[in-house]
């Protein structure tokens, strides 16, 4: 089975100033792939890049097994895209855009848009001038998957959205993912990526910081760790134990960081008399952060997280 | 999918029913004020020659050569207000088409359809010449009304003629539109660059008129080309090369297009 996006040495220069550079990226069919990165960091290059919108200075991407820029209308014909920023007719209804989408796609219906309308609880048609900033957006997810496309590019894509719609959209790509189809899912808001993506890749200045599952991202993000004892202890020893960083203690209380194994901090606090002991693992946003070398929420009382 | 831009273009031209309505009733109600006023405005406008200015008379030298309905109707279709007013219906339009849905937004989506880049400049072609053709047929309609209300005698054909004559006219500053707007993504200039050209052949076609000094350089001017069509004098080489124009201006959009990088 080919890659749903394949792109080698993508690279993309507006002038001097790179768009994205030497991308290589392999998506597989079937996986819902987060694409995650600051604004102006090459999300959005590449994805027109994909459609192409954007010609490549050099390198080549392919998707469904197709060339990006030479077979784009065969491309297009199995992609639904949902851009980042978009614009609707105010006088034009979601069904009357649907409609000629449908038309241009050479779909005699509308597909599976009623079903998704209702999913997300939008009025097909309400002319666009009277939605609000969500509800488009709701116009916009659906015409980018009333065709049941086998690859869904989706850039920010839940921008607008309340929390219960951003989780049954969440749920429609997994259902999406469920019906074997792929999801390429653009987005600087972690919590979705982290709850919805297979894998991840990270770009940074134009190039790929990172690709790997998830899981394997959230794992290599130092673990925080909050101890409190009966009475108050030297910090001295578990900030020498190997892998343990960030120390801090304050009266009763010791935070920290570890490593892989939490093994030797346990054995060394079990010395003492323990009255609370916490372990956090890290969210994808610190992982990103740490791509981007920008210090995380430092182990200490004043983090949220280590207050309860 | 070769029917898409077929399908395209009647969207556009959907769209733009209330502007076709309108521009079509405005003109042919001008056209039939034109009818309508002859009679009187003929008597009057030999008094007035007679009595104009040398310059005078040889700007309107048309008008004293042949006082009839014709000459009338051909001042006012094809030299006067509507051929510098007409263009601005599918100038916009041409504008519009790349640049001006790039700004708006809206390109994105329809370019991720499986729609060529071509279709969307030729339906954008079609639509324009559609519209065109819908209003100049309303516009045919309304001043028609008026002949024999008016009781003057013009021949259906010849004001058909004329009408013709003016859509590829219109149609060729419509294309020029639509190429600014397939090369630079500000639509503002796609409506600036046609306007521009439209004016200056205005200017350069009326001071000929009056200058004997502008005289050479009305051949720069497509207003000098369009020829008597109301008199029966229908200019083809003029026409044909208007049209072959179109069709070389909306190659060398397709050209542009097809190269060009679309941004958000």
């Amino acid at each position: 089975m080919s890659a749903a996006i394949l792109t080698e040495a993508l690279t993309k220069k507006y002038g001097s100033r790179v768009g994205i550079s030497g991308l290589d990226l392999e998506v597989r069919q079937g996986e819902v792939f987060g694409f995650i990165g600051p604004n102006g960091a090459g999300k959005t290059t590449t994805i027109r890049l994909l459609l192409d919108l954007l010609h490549p200075t050099s390198g080549r991407a392919q998707v469904l097994g197709l060339d990006a820029h030479k077979q784009s209308v065969a491309v297009r014909r199995s992609v639904g895209y949902l851009p980042g920023e978009f614009g609707l007719a105010p006088r034009v209804t979601a069904r009357q855009l649907l409609r000629e989408t449908a038309g241009l796609r050479g779909m005699r219906d509308l597909g599976v848009a009623e079903q998704l309308a209702g999913r997300l609880g939008l009025d097909l048609d309400l002319p666009a001038g009277r939605l609000s900033r969500g509800n488009r957006q709701k116009t916009g997810i659906i015409q980018a998957l009333f065709h049941s496309p086998a690859l869904a590019i989706l850039d920010e894509p839940t921008t607008g959205l309340d929390p219960l719609v951003q989780e049954t959209f969440l749920q429609l790509l997994r259902e999406a993912r469920a019906e074997g189809r792929t999801v390429f899912l653009s987005s600087h808001i972690l919590s979705e990526v982290e709850r919805v993506c297979d894998r991840v890749a990270i770009v940074r200045g134009g190039h790929l910081a990172a690709l790997e599952t998830t899981e394997s991202l959230l794992e290599k993000r130092r673990k925080r760790v909050t101890l409190v004892f009966a009475s108050p202890v030297d910090a001295a020893p578990f900030a020498a134990l190997p892998g343990v960083t960030d120390v801090y203690a304050d009266g009763n209380a010791i935070w920290l960081r570890v490593g892989d194994s939490i093994d030797a901090v346990v054995k060394l606090a079990a010395r003492h008399t323990i009255l609370d002991l916490n372990v956090e693992h890290p969210s994808l946003d610190e992982v990103f952060l740490g791509y981007y070398d920008v210090p995380g929420t430092p182990p200490g009382p004043e983090a949220p997280e280590a207050r309860r | 999918m070769t029917g898409q831009w077929v399908r395209l273009a009647q969207t556009q031209l959907r769209s733009r029913i209330r502007s076709i309505i309108i521009w079509g009733i405005a003109l042919g109600a001008l056209g039939a004020l034109y009818v309508a006023l002859f009679p009187s405005m003929s008597s009057f406008l030999q008094q007035y020659l007679e009595q104009a200015s040398e310059q005078m008379q040889q700007f309107m030298g048309s008008v004293r050569d042949s006082m009839t309905i014709e000459g009338w109707m051909e001042i006012e279709f094809l030299t006067s207000i509507i051929p510098i007013a007409l263009p601005f219906l599918v100038i916009p339009m041409g504008a519009r088409a790349v640049s001006g849905s790039e700004e708006r937004k809206t390109l994105d989506m329809l370019l991720s359809t499986p729609l060529p880049r071509r279709h969307l400049v030729i339906s954008s072609l079609a639509s324009m010449a559609g519209s065109l053709a819908c209003v100049l047929a309303v516009t045919w309609v309304i001043t028609y009304i008026a002949v024999p209300l008016a009781g003057v005698g013009l021949g259906p054909g010849r004001l058909a003629a004329a009408l013709v004559v003016l859509w590829v006219f219109c149609l060729l500053f419509g294309s020029i539109a639509l190429l600014v707007s397939t090369w630079v993504r500000r639509s503002f200039l796609a409506i600036v660059v046609p306007t521009v050209i439209l004016v200056v052949m205005y200017v350069i076609g009326n001071l000929a008129q009056v200058s004997k000094k502008a005289e050479p350089i009305r051949v720069f001017s497509l207003f000098y080309h369009l020829g008597h069509p109301v008199k029966g004098d229908f200019p083809w080489t003029a026409l044909l090369l208007m049209l072959a124009a179109v069709c070389v201006i909306t190659a060398a959009a397709v050209a542009l297009f097809q190269r060009r990088d679309i941004y958000t």
